[in-house]
C-alpha cells in the first residue's frame, strides 16, 4: 500500500522543538561550540583535554544544542554560545547571493532547524539570521519543488544529496503527489498490494540468513 | 493571487484538516457520481436508492445515470454511453488554445474532466468518436494546468503572499500537489514566525 | 557526554525510517535508567552541600546533571512512543495476529498494548452500523469489483470463502474470489492481486 499506517510524530521546525519528535531530538544533538563562564565543579571529566576535576572558567568545549539552550540563562550567563561559522555574516553573505549553489547537506543537515534554534539565545544578529533562513529557503524553493514534480525518471540523487534535511521531507512529499497521480493515470491505483513494511520485513530477515 | 473568497477557505479548511493527501483513486471514486447519459438496450422500472432515484430504463430512450453505474452496464454490454458534450475534438483544442494563452486558470467543461476522460475512454472508447485524440488532448490541458500552478506556487512562495485564489482548479489538480504545498507553506510559515522575536516563549523548556 | 545511550535508542529508531519494529533495547533502556539514577545520587548529594555548606558554586554542575536527567527522560518516552504508534501500524498492515518474529521483537508490555489496542479497535468495529457491525480494515481504496483475480505467492494451505466452499492456496494457483476476503492476504504477500 502507498498509504503508510505508520506516521512519526513530525518536527516543530522553526523556534519550537516537538518534545517527542526524533528528528528533534536528533536536531538537539547538534554540538555548538561554547564558552563556559563559571566553574562547574566536579564534572572535569565531560571535557576531553583536561583533567582536572572541575570545568574550568573560559572553557571553550562543544556541548550538545539541548545542554547549551538548558543551561543558557540571559541574567545569571553560566555559559555564553558561539554561533557555527554557517550562520555568521560571511556564509550569510554566500547564501544570499545565490542559496542554489551551497551543499546545505554537508553544511547542515539541519540548517533551517539548527539555525531556527540559535535565535533562542540572544544575540545582535538574531534578525539577520532569521531573514537569512528564510531567504535561502524561498531562493532554493523552485529547484526543491521543480526536482521533486519532474523527475520521475530521471536520476535525483545528486541533487537531492544536497538538501537540507527539511528540504529532504518537501522533496518527498513532492514525490509521492506525483507517484501516485501517475500510478492512478496507467491504471495501477485500484491494484491491491503487499504492505511496504511486510515487504520490508521479509527482506531483513532474507539479509539475516545471508550473514 | 489576491483574495480567497469563503467557500473555497473553507473547503481548504476541510481538506488541511486531512494527515495526507487523498489517493488518485478515491478522487476517481467521486467522479464516479457524476452523470452522464446513456441508452440502455433493456427496459426496467425506476429503482429507488439510497444516493437517489435510477431509471426508468426503456431501449433506445437516453437516461441519465452516474458514472459509476453507466460503466457497469456498460461492461455486460447493456448500454452505449453518449460522451459528454465537451468530449469533442474541436471543443477540446479551443480549450487548449485559451489555457495556453491565458496565464489564470480557465474554466473546466467538468469538475472531474480528468477522471471522466480516463474512466469514459478506458472502458467506452468504442461509443466516443476521436478518442484517442481526446486522450492526448485532455493531457495536454492538464500538463499546461499543472505548470501554471507550478508557477503560481512558486511566485507564492518567493513574494510571500497569504492568500491564493484557487478559481477553477480541480479536486485532482490540488490533490497531486496537496501535499507538497501544505508542507512547504507551513514550513515558510514557522520561518517567517523567527522574524518576530515577541512570539518567542520566555521559557526554554526543551531539552 | 551524558546521555549518548539515550541517543543511540533514538537512531536505531531513526535508521527504521519506513516504520519496521526493531528489537526491544531493554539493556540500553536499563543503562540508561542506571545513568539517571547516579545523576539524581550525585544531585543529591550537592543539593545537600550547597544548602549546609552555602555551596553555591555547586548550582552549575547540579543544573547541568539536571538538564541531563531531564534529556534522557525525553529520548525514552520519545523511544517508548514512536514504537507504540508502529505497533499500531502493525494492526492495520498485517491484520490481528502478528507473526512470531514481529512479535519477538515487543517487550511484553507492548504485546499487552497490542493486544488491548486490538480489542478496543474490534468493539469499535462491531458497535459501527447499528449494531451490525463493519470492518473498517478493509476496502482501504474504492473497490471496483466485488470479486477479483489473485495469484498465490505462497503454500497458505485450505481457505474458505462464504458460501462454505474450501479451496486449496496452493502457489501459483490462481483464484477467482470475494475481494473481502482477500485483501488481508494480499497485504500479507500471500496473494497477488492480479490486474487484466
Amino acid at each position: 500500500m502507498d498509504t503508510q499506517s505508520y506516521c512519526p510524530v513530525p518536527p516543530g521546525v522553526g523556534m519550537e522543538e516537538n518534545f517527542l519528535s526524533l528528528d528533534d531530538i536528533l536536531l538537539s544533538h547538534e554540538r555548538l561550540p561554547v564558552r563556559t563562564e563559571c566553574v562547574f565543579p566536579r564534572l572535569g571529566f565531560l571535557e576531553k583535554s583536561s583533567d582536572t576535576q572541575d570545568i574550568p572558567e573560559a572553557t571553550k568545549m562543544e556541548l550538545p544544542l539541548w545542554l547549551s539552550k538548558g543551561l543558557y540563562e540571559r541574567k545569571r550567563k553560566v555559559l555564553s554560545v558561539e554561533l557555527p561559522k554557517v550562520y555568521r555574516e560571511g556564509w550569510r553573505t554566500v547564501f544570499t547571493a545565490d542559496p542554489n549553489v551551497v551543499d546545505l547537506h554537508k553544511m547542515g543537515p539541519y540548517y533551517y532547524g539548527l539555525g531556527s534554534q540559535m535565535l533562542h539565545f540572544d544575540s545582535p544578529e538574531n534578525p539577520d539570521i532569521a531573514q537569512a533562513l528564510l531567504q535561502t529557503f524561498i531562493g532554493r524553493f523552485r529547484r526543491t519543488m521543480d526536482s521533486s514534480q519532474n523527475a520521475y525518471n530521471e536520476d535525483t540523487s545528486a541533487l537531492v544529496e544536497r538538501l537540507d534535511s527539511l528540504e529532504k521531507v518537501l522533496f518527498r512529499s513532492g514525490q509521492n503527489g506525483l507517484n501516485s497521480f501517475q500510478s492512478w493515470e496507467k491504471g495501477q491505483a485500484s491494484q491491491l498490494t503487499a504492505s511496504s513494511l511486510v515487504l520490508n520485513y521479509r527482506k531483513r530477515k532474507l539479509a539475516d540468513v545471508q550473514t | 493571487m489576491t483574495s480567497l473568497s469563503t467557500p473555497r477557505c473553507f473547503w481548504l479548511v476541510r481538506f488541511a484538516a486531512r494527515e495526507t493527501a487523498m489517493d488518485p483513486s478515491e478522487v476517481e471514486f467521486l467522479a464516479e457520481k457524476q452523470l452522464v447519459k446513456i441508452i440502455p438496450n433493456f427496459s426496467l422500472d425506476k429503482i429507488y436508492l439510497i444516493g437517489g432515484d435510477l431509471g426508468p430504463f426503456n431501449p433506445g430512450l437516453p437516461v441519465e445515470v452516474p458514472v459509476w453505474l453507466a460503466l457497469n452496464l456498460k461492461q455486460r454490454q447493456k448500454c452505449r454511453i453518449i460522451p459528454p458534450d465537451w468530449m469533442d475534438v474541436e471543443k477540446l483544442e479551443e480549450m487548449r488554445e485559451l489555457e495556453r494563452k491565458e496565464d489564470a486558470f480557465t474554466p473546466v467543461p467538468s469538475p472531474h474532466y480528468m477522471e471522466l476522460t480516463k474512466l469514459l475512454l478506458n472502458h467506452a472508447s468504442d461509443n466516443i468518436p476521436k478518442a484517442d485524440e481526446i486522450r492526448t488532448l485532455v493531457k495536454d490541458i492538464w500538463d499546461t494546468r499543472i505548470a501554471k500552478l507550478r508557477l503560481s506556487a512558486d511566485s507564492f512562495i518567493s513574494q510571500q503572499e497569504a492568500h491564493a485564489q484557487l478559481d477553477n482548479l480541480t479536486l485532482m489538480e490540488i490533490n497531486t500537489v496537496r501535499e507538497f504545498l501544505l508542507d512547504s507553506l507551513n514550513c515558510m510559515y514557522k520561518l517567517r514566525s523567527n522574524l518576530q522575536p515577541g512570539s518567542r516563549k520566555g521559557q526554554l523548556t526543551d531539552y | 557526554m551524558f546521555c549518548e545511550k539515550a541517543i543511540e535508542l533514538i537512531r536505531e529508531l531513526q535508521r527504521n525510517s519506513e516504520g519496521q519494529l526493531p528489537a526491544f533495547n531493554e539493556d540500553g533502556l536499563r543503562q540508561i535508567l542506571q545513568e539517571m539514577e547516579a545523576l539524581y545520587e550525585q544531585n543529591q548529594a550537592d543539593v545537600n552541600k550547597a544548602k549546609s555548606a552555602a555551596r553555591s558554586d555547586l548550582i552549575p554542575s547540579i543544573k547541568l546533571r539536571h538538564c541531563c536527567l531531564l534529556r534522557n527522560q525525553r529520548c525514552i518516552m520519545a523511544y517508548l512512543y514512536d514504537r507504540l504508534l508502529r505497533i499500531r501500524a502493525l494492526r492495520w498492515e498485517y491484520g490481528s495476529v502478528l507473526p512470531a518474529n514481529v512479535r519477538f521483537h515487543m517487550s511484553a508490555e507492548e504485546v499487552q498494548w497490542f493486544s488491548q489496542y486490538k480489542k478496543s479497535l474490534a468493539s469499535f468495529m462491531r458497535s459501527l452500523g447499528g449494531g451490525a457491525g463493519l470492518d473498517i480494515t478493509q476496502d482501504m481504496k474504492p473497490p471496483k469489483s466485488l470479486y477479483i483475480q489473485v495469484r498465490c505467492l505462497k503454500d497458505h494451505g485450505e481457505f474458505e470463502i462464504d458460501d462454505g466452499t474450501v479451496i486449496l492456496l496452493k502457489k501459483n494457483s490462481q483464484h477467482f474470489l470475494p475481494r473481502w476476503k482477500c485483501e488481508q492476504l494480499i497485504r500479507q504477500g500471500v496473494l497477488e492481486h492480479v490486474v487484466s
